[in-house]
């Protein structure tokens, strides 16, 4: 709608934004700029828990409606499409789905079971310097890394 | 948070406020970064593009010496308290949570934050990666619902 943003923002732009961003919120709320609680707080709320942290479910919400804001009215760049392009090459659609919920599923749960995720873990406990959220993050790289390339080989370089 | 009845979810706190704008600016900045697709995720986890290990270094060069100081200063948070970081030793099921966590990472291409971007931007397949996430994230809730309850009485079971 107004398509101010640039085809991608840079990350030397947008790492720093991010960064203060984690910094705001702990300052603020002395909270992590986390994304998994606020799954987990969405669906204690669907469930009706009454132990639910409504705060959290707010964020999640803004996190769907930063989305829209950044692809759909700062840039023009959203439209309906499947989103995975390389893996809809590498894969027919009987397979790309049921690939993507069972990853999906596979970190969900790890997230869980590891207490946290990419933000989580991968930025806000690193920034605080967490030996567990550095050793979460390096392990979540590696397996990640690993995974991708053996995707890679199994599908004779098409992903 | 508070026991009993459960917060309302339609109130103008505080916390809600910062909640749902703290949702709307990191929601924001993954979508800005093009974080939400695939395949920005993947050129990185296949080391084709370092971009994104440059956007999330940036963000932790930027809020790990902020938090260090704050903490140090012994901040007092508006909403939170005196600003506390967290900082536990690595456990098992950290490296185990982490591995997982990577493995669907690299097979899903998204992760808790973007997956909710990819639905903003109308990459319909995140329609797909969204129940996975909180599938996975249940299972692990039932999981340790039930070790608790084999192990402590009724009673103590946290709700």
């Amino acid at each position: 709608m107004i398509d101010v943003l640039p085809d991608r923002l840079p990350w030397f732009i947008g790492g720093p934004i991010l960064g203060v961003l984690i910094v705001g919120l702990f300052a603020v709320a002395n909270q992590p700029l986390g994304a998994s609680g606020a799954y987990v707080q969405a669906s204690a709320l669907v469930r009706g828990r009454h132990d639910a942290v409504v705060w959290r479910v707010w964020y999640f919400v803004g996190l769907f409606l930063g989305g829209v804001l950044a692809t759909v009215i700062l840039r023009e760049s959203a439209g309906v499409r499947s989103g995975y392009d390389a893996l809809r090459e590498a894969f027919p659609l009987g397979v790309a789905v049921p690939l993507v919920f069972a990853g999906a599923t596979l970190l969900g749960y790890g997230a869980a079971v590891a207490g946290g995720c990419t933000s989580g873990h991968g930025m806000c406990g690193t920034a605080q310097r967490s030996p567990a959220s550095v050793t979460v993050t390096a392990t979540f790289m590696a397996t990640a890394i690993a995974t991708t390339f053996i995707l890679g080989i199994l599908t004779g370089g098409a992903l | 948070m508070s026991a009993g009845h459960r917060q309302p979810l339609f109130k103008l706190t505080k916390m809600n406020v910062i909640g749902i704008l703290f949702g709307i600016m990191f929601g924001a900045v993954l979508g800005a970064s093009n974080l939400h697709e695939y395949d920005t995720i993947h050129n990185m986890l296949s080391l084709e593009e370092i971009d994104v290990f440059l956007f999330m270094g940036s963000a932790i060069a930027v809020s790990a010496p902020a938090l260090w100081f704050l903490e140090r200063r012994g901040f007092a948070t508006p909403l939170g308290g005196d600003l506390k970081l967290s900082r536990p030793k690595p456990e098992a099921h950290h490296v185990k949570g982490g591995a997982l966590f990577g493995i669907g990472w690299a097979i899903a291409g998204t992760c808790p934050a973007p997956a909710l971007v990819m639905i903003s931007s109308g990459a319909w397949m995140g329609l797909i990666a969204l129940p996975g996430i909180f599938l996975g994230l249940h299972l692990r809730e039932r999981q340790v619902v039930r070790q608790l309850s084999e192990s402590v009485p009724e009673e103590s079971v946290p709700v």
